[in-house]
């Protein structure tokens, strides 16, 4: 039980031939706290530097520069061993020599705990991960879903003051990925631990997490809760990276015409009016991202056929339907829960949720605020 | 039925060839130990039909010191063995987890070692050893088997090594362990049985060597391979007995072929976390 603090962590691996990313830094500048009981996420694409954020909390990375603190302690210098951490690795490594039993007990054994009491201890554990029935298999008979549960159980007998798992559900075919991602939920609620997990899985961050830390080529994007990155993303990387199907990004022109303001979609005669907030931060003439979700994108009233878009793909799938709209040179999808039914080739009236529009800079990727 | 006959006729076929093929590779064999029974007279004359005697063994087993060349072969080639797994099995983890300038340079020039021939090497070596007074030792031959036994220990062990994921490690480091223990618990095991084929497998190098006991040793340790040129008298070949020599010296490599073969085949072709 306790609480995670980064203060300006930087990791630098010198030497290395091959410059993974541009400025060779893994990880640049981060900053963040995950307080006791909370469930923080670090999400990325491969690469971004959360693995390594994430070892060099557990101490089998070095620190390049700055610190990271457990309650009071800095552990910069602390070996792995003495940081109370408890960590899940990827590809499980477990140890193949021992029965799940002996791989679950390694920990407390290098304690020195009594045999009695291990005993105890994994009998307390192992219906908690559930698994009782495979004590005493040897790691190589498991199936996945199974190993990640005893390298989980591995991870949570040593009472860990900070539980890390690192892309726990990666490996796992769909139907396990998802019992054993509410099952991570449901034991995080039961063990109360601060726990850091790392995964590429915007799904599984957004689900699992309280926090989600948004990392891109080593540097911070967005740190927020689900809904905030959801909601408000700072800049058209988190916009696109969060959500499934992605939010539709596009570049339009601003153009104005009789005192309001228009999105004008290169290539098409369609325009859609800019929501009036923006108003101040826009001028006519200046290229913008434009993105907004498929669920906001609406239907509007079909009566006239000027300012049409043409549909391209309809698709029915049950109780939702998505459209992929053809605008000018680019596509947009279309999710409504309404009962309506088109063919390729009908054509639509565009409307976005004005409420959900975003817009973004088009050098910088940064969210353009109104205000 | 047809292709039921066709499986039938397959499975014949192979066993005959591996028939046809057993006693080809056997048959040296089988004649080594008929000529054990024969006397020198009779070597040239007949095959399969002679008076079988023991003569051969009395003279090879009382009355030379064979005994002493054949415990010599078990110390050299046994002491060469546990060296080379003490320091190779070191080395192999170096190769396999550390990155270090010119690593694939230095792991080629081990193996390179074993590609050198014996005969190249040798007289340098004599030169050397006679300066170290290393000519006629233990220590002199199980030194210079290392050539034979090291650079395949070090490959096999080493390949293992590298199947084992860091993270194993690394997990046993956050379990509290130190590196020595972490080696002994769980990294020990997972390389067993490529190790111990491997040092099977050179442990018999070792024994056939005849090379270096030849020419670096000879008189005060002396190997078996050597001790069989003793039947070439100036004369006349003692075939018979030189026959026996060979035959018990063959003996230890038969039983351990036999003892080992499906994990000779099973440690050299798989890799430690597989299987």
């Amino acid at each position: 039980m306790a609480n995670l603090t980064l203060k300006n962590v930087y990791k630098r691996y010198e030497n290395s031939k091959s410059t993974k990313t541009k400025n060779d830094y893994a990880v640049k500048d981060l900053s963040f706290e995950c307080v006791d009981g909370e469930f923080l996420g670090i999400l990325g694409p491969s690469g971004c530097g959360k693995t390594t954020t994430l070892r060099m909390i557990a101490g089998l990375e070095e620190i390049t520069q700055g610190e990271i603190y457990i309650d009071d302690t800095r552990i910069n210098d602390l070996h792995p061993k003495d940081r109370h951490i408890g960590l899940a690795f990827e590809d499980y490594a477990l140890y193949p020599p021992l029965s799940v039993y002996g791989n679950i007990a390694f920990n407390l054994r290098a304690k020195k705990v009594s045999e009695k009491e291990i005993k105890k201890e994994i009998m307390r554990i192992a219906p908690l991960m559930k698994v009782d029935d495979i004590l005493d298999s040897k790691p190589a008979a498991l199936s996945g879903g199974q190993k990640q549960r005893v390298n989980i159980a591995r991870a949570i007998v040593r009472k860990p003051k900070l539980l890390l798992l690192d892309e726990p559900l990666s490996h796992l075919d769909g139907k396990m990925r998802q019992t054993l991602r509410v099952e991570i939920k449901r034991l995080h609620k039961e063990i109360q631990c601060a726990t850091v997990i790392v995964t590429h899985d915007q799904l599984e961050a957004m689900s699992l997490a309280d926090k989600i830390l948004i990392m891109k080529d080593a540097e911070l994007q967005q740190f927020g809760t689900p809904l905030e990155v959801y909601d408000d993303p700072v800049n058209e990387f988190v916009a696109g990276f969060i959500g499934e199907p992605p939010m539709n990004l596009m570049t339009v022109k601003i153009t104005r015409s009789e005192g309001e303001f228009f999105f004008e979609f290169p290539g098409s005669e369609v325009r859609v009016s800019v929501p009036k907030r923006y108003y101040s931060v826009i001028k006519d003439g200046i290229r913008v991202k434009l993105g907004v979700r498929p669920m906001d994108v609406l239907i509007g009233n079909e009566n006239s056929k000027a300012n049409s878009a043409k549909i391209a793909v309809f698709e029915n799938l049950g109780d939702e339907r998505r459209i992929n709209i053809r605008v000018g040179n680019e596509y947009l999808n279309l999710i409504t829960f309404e009962e309506v039914r088109y063919k390729p080739g009908d054509y639509i009236k565009l409307e976005f949720n004005a409420e959900k529009t975003h817009l973004f800079d088009i050098g910088t990727g940064n969210r353009i605020n109104a205000i | 039925m047809n292709t039921k006959r066709l499986a039938v006729l397959a499975a014949a076929g192979r066993n005959l060839i591996l028939t046809i093929w057993a006693i080809f590779a056997l048959f040296p064999i089988l004649w080594m130990v008929l000529c054990t029974f024969k006397l020198d007279r009779e070597m040239y004359s007949t095959t399969f039909f002679f008076h079988p005697t023991l003569d051969n063994y009395v003279n090879v087993l009382v009355r030379t010191n064979y005994f002493k060349a054949f415990f010599d072969n078990i110390i050299v080639s046994g002491g060469a063995v546990i060296l080379s797994v003490l320091v190779g099995v070191p080395a192999a983890y170096g190769f396999a987890r550390y990155n270090f300038k010119s690593k694939e340079f230095w792991a080629g020039q081990i193996l390179g070692f074993k590609f050198a021939p014996e005969i190249l090497v040798v007289l340098p070596l004599f030169m050397i050893y006679q300066k170290l007074h290393l000519i006629d030792t233990y220590l002199g031959l199980i030194w210079v088997y290392q050539l034979i036994t090291m650079p395949f220990l070090i490959w096999v062990v080493r390949g293992y090594f590298e199947d084992i994921s860091l993270e194993v490690e690394q997990a046993a480091q956050l379990d509290g362990y130190s590196w020595y223990q972490v080696f002994l618990k769980i990294l020990l095991p997972l390389v067993k049985p490529g190790l111990v084929a491997a040092a099977l497998l050179t442990f018999i190098f070792a024994w056939n060597s005849f090379m270096f006991p030849l020419i670096l040793s000879g008189f005060s340790v002396q190997t078996v391979t050597v001790s069989s040129l003793k039947y070439l008298a100036s004369d006349t070949v003692h075939y018979g007995q030189m026959a026996v020599a060979a035959t018990i010296t063959v003996l230890p490599e038969v039983i351990m072929a036999l003892a080992i073969q499906k994990h000779l085949v099973r440690g050299l072709s798989f890799g430690a976390v597989k299987g």
